[in-house]
């Protein structure tokens, strides 16, 4: 019963002297808030992250061309060619799938529309790789691939930018770089990849644009698709060895070529999100701490203006420690309606900017008990010395105070 | 009951101490309703805050019940104070957010009585003095004189052996005072040891013993008996 009457009184308090209660707690309020959203914010962040590397399905390396270096001095730069994909295509150690590309920007014609777009030499095996659908007509064949046909897949956004749509343009000849070319299909949306948007781009088979287009075997990149299940180092040691050979670079030599491990980059990123949460959160939770010495503060006063009172309990039979314990409910409870109300505040917030960005809503529950037991702790740590104070006090000389 | 021996008082005033208690002998019988008078700064709180076990003396022994509690813990004066003594103030001293039977409620809630009995008790108490009707109201719905009762009633709750009063008609008009008096008188009639303390001759003359304090010692000590 005791504590019940704690609670009660605690309730009485705060509510006798709401807009003080309101204020004192604020600091609590908005400390909470921002833990939650931020915290929010980062967990959503990784959600969507960890939903797009799903999205890649089968993973990914990429091979890039890189400047050789020599005793320090750029000797030349070895390109990465048409051969060099041939080779890896031809290993069997791996069921890997070798997708060489290379693209450029080239002025794209359709009608009275201009645009200029990034053409891409692809295999039909890309598209398999990087995980694109087609949503009108078809892709090119293999067989298109090898007669250097003129023939073109666009991405989803390019009829909007040549002023008409998907249905019209499809079988129609548009012209890149002058050069006629038939639209055989139109990609599904694929959405942003962050650094890039393939709904923007258009595909040719990629020997067509060597000989066509490019004027070049030197190839922009080449992804190599593997499934989750490979040993990557394995795989990436055999892509040097087979590279190395080609390129005729000797033991000692350095790679003119670097593999990205896209996954790896994902964890980086994972990780710069998390250590960037963590950060705001700790500074946001800075302010719960000045939010206690505000709490310490408010309740210093409470049981100065309430000294009489606190006299009464103790004539009536209180004990140190059950107006001790009165008090520390008393700021526990400010601190958890801060926190509370703290949490429905960054909640809010967080749903008013996942919303606004498209972003899945996502707030782990931990985080949630996480704040508000901190808030009571805070309410714990900085309502002891008040608290003490209080029970403290000389019963004869409070029930006399004026 | 109360039994005291040479009850010594001294305070720090500065570097100087003073002695508001200077040697009391006191012994009060069960069933005794006494006044306690003097001018102020003669004593008779500081004897109050010692008999009633708000504070401990300087010097001396004092025996309640048998018992001494002249050199106890606080925490253990709490319990004396919660088990043995009511007190009604001159302020009522109420909690203004409580309603009359929250309020007299309150010794048993630092008593750790069950809530059942402590509401029964606390309408029992509330009757007593006649406020069965209030005891929902808040402290500023009752008059005054309602307010001292509602006091009266917590003092009486947890079935003190000794009830203190100081000055409880001070801050009452004559009528209720008269009122609150007649409770007492009633209480002292039933048993109840009763100790006042007040300044006025009228007040002090309804009671049967008469105590007087002058610069920290008993100047007089007259037992009467009234009939009234």
């Amino acid at each position: 019963m005791l504590v019940e009457e704690s609670i009660k009184s605690a309730i009485s308090s705060i509510r006798t002297n709401g807009v003080r209660s309101f204020l004192t707690a604020l600091a609590i309020i908005i400390g909470t808030a921002a833990v939650i959203a931020v915290i929010g914010i980062g967990s959503s962040a990784e959600k969507a992250l960890e939903e797009s590397i799903d999205d890649l399905g089968p993973r990914t390396l990429s091979i890039f061309p890189s400047q050789r270096k020599r005793g320090g001095i750029s000797s030349g730069f070895n390109p990465l060619v048409l051969k060099d994909a041939e080779a890896l295509e031809k290993n069997t150690e791996h069921n890997w799938l070798v997708a060489p590309a290379m693209s450029g920007n080239r002025q794209i014609k359709y009608k009275n529309s201009n645009m200029s777009g990034e053409i891409n030499g692809y295999l039909p095996v890309n598209f398999e790789v990087r995980g694109f659908e087609i949503g009108h007509g078809r892709l090119f064949t293999e067989k298109e691939n090898l007669g250097r046909k003129r023939v073109i897949v666009i991405g989803s956004k390019v009829p909007g930018e040549l002023k008409t749509s998907a249905k019209q343009i499809l079988n129609k000849e548009i012209l890149v770089a002058g050069t006629s070319y038939t639209v055989v299909g139109i990609l599904s949306e694929e959405g942003s990849t962050g650094w890039q948007n393939p709904d923007d781009d258009l595909y040719v088979p990629l020997l067509t644009a060597a000989q066509r287009i490019f004027g070049t075997d030197r190839l922009g990149w080449i992804n190599i698709g593997i499934s989750t299940d490979t040993n990557v180092d394995y795989v990436m040691m055999t892509i040097e060895r087979i590279l190395r050979q080609k390129h005729d670079i000797g033991p000692g030599g350095e790679n003119d070529f670097r593999i990205n491990d896209w996954s790896q980059y994902s964890d980086l990123r994972r990780q710069a999100t998390g250590i960037f949460t963590a950060l705001i959160a700790g500074i946001a939770g800075i302010s719960l701490i000045v939010g206690g010495i505000g709490v310490m503060n408010i309740m210093l006063v409470s049981v100065t203006e309430r000294t009489r009172e606190i006299g009464l309990r103790k004539a009536l039979g209180a004990t140190q420690r059950s107006i001790m314990m009165q008090f520390i409910i008393e700021a526990v409870l400010l601190c958890i309606l801060g926190g509370l109300l703290g949490v429905f505040i960054g909640t809010l917030l967080l749903f008013l900017f996942t919303s606004l960005n498209d972003w899945i809503f996502y707030m782990p529950i931990s985080a949630i008990i996480g704040s508000i037991t901190f808030s009571a702790l805070v309410g714990l740590f900085f309502g002891i010395w008040p608290a003490k104070r209080a029970a403290k006090l000389d019963p004869a000389v409070s029930l006399r105070y004026e | 009951m109360i039994e005291t021996k040479n009850l010594i008082k001294e305070y720090d005033v500065g570097s100087q101490k003073v002695k508001a208690l200077d040697g009391i002998n006191l012994s009060v019988d069960e069933g005794e309703f006494i006044s306690i008078m003097g001018p102020s700064g003669s004593g008779k709180t500081t004897l109050m805050n010692i008999i009633g076990c708000l504070d401990t003396p300087t010097n001396g022994t004092y025996r309640l019940n048998g018992r001494s509690v002249s050199d106890l813990t606080e925490d253990e004066l709490a319990n004396i104070r919660n088990e043995e003594i009511g007190f009604v103030f001159q302020s009522f001293h109420l909690l203004a957010r409580n309603s009359a039977l929250d309020n007299v409620m309150l010794p048993l809630k630092y008593a750790g009585t069950s809530k059942n009995e402590a509401i029964k008790r606390s309408n029992e108490a509330l009757e007593q003095v006649g406020l069965s009707d209030r005891s929902k109201h808040t402290p500023a719905e009752l008059s005054g004189g309602q307010q001292q009762r509602v006091a009266i009633a917590r003092a009486l709750v947890n079935n003190p052996s000794i009830l203190f009063a100081d000055e409880p008609t001070g801050n009452l008009d004559s009528k209720t005072g008269t009122d609150v008096m007649n409770i007492f008188k009633e209480l002292n009639n039933n048993g109840q040891t009763i100790i006042l303390i007040t300044h006025e001759d009228s007040i002090a003359k309804q009671s049967n013993r008469i105590i007087t304090i002058m610069d920290g010692l008993i100047k007089s000590d007259i037992k009467e008996k009234h009939e009234k």
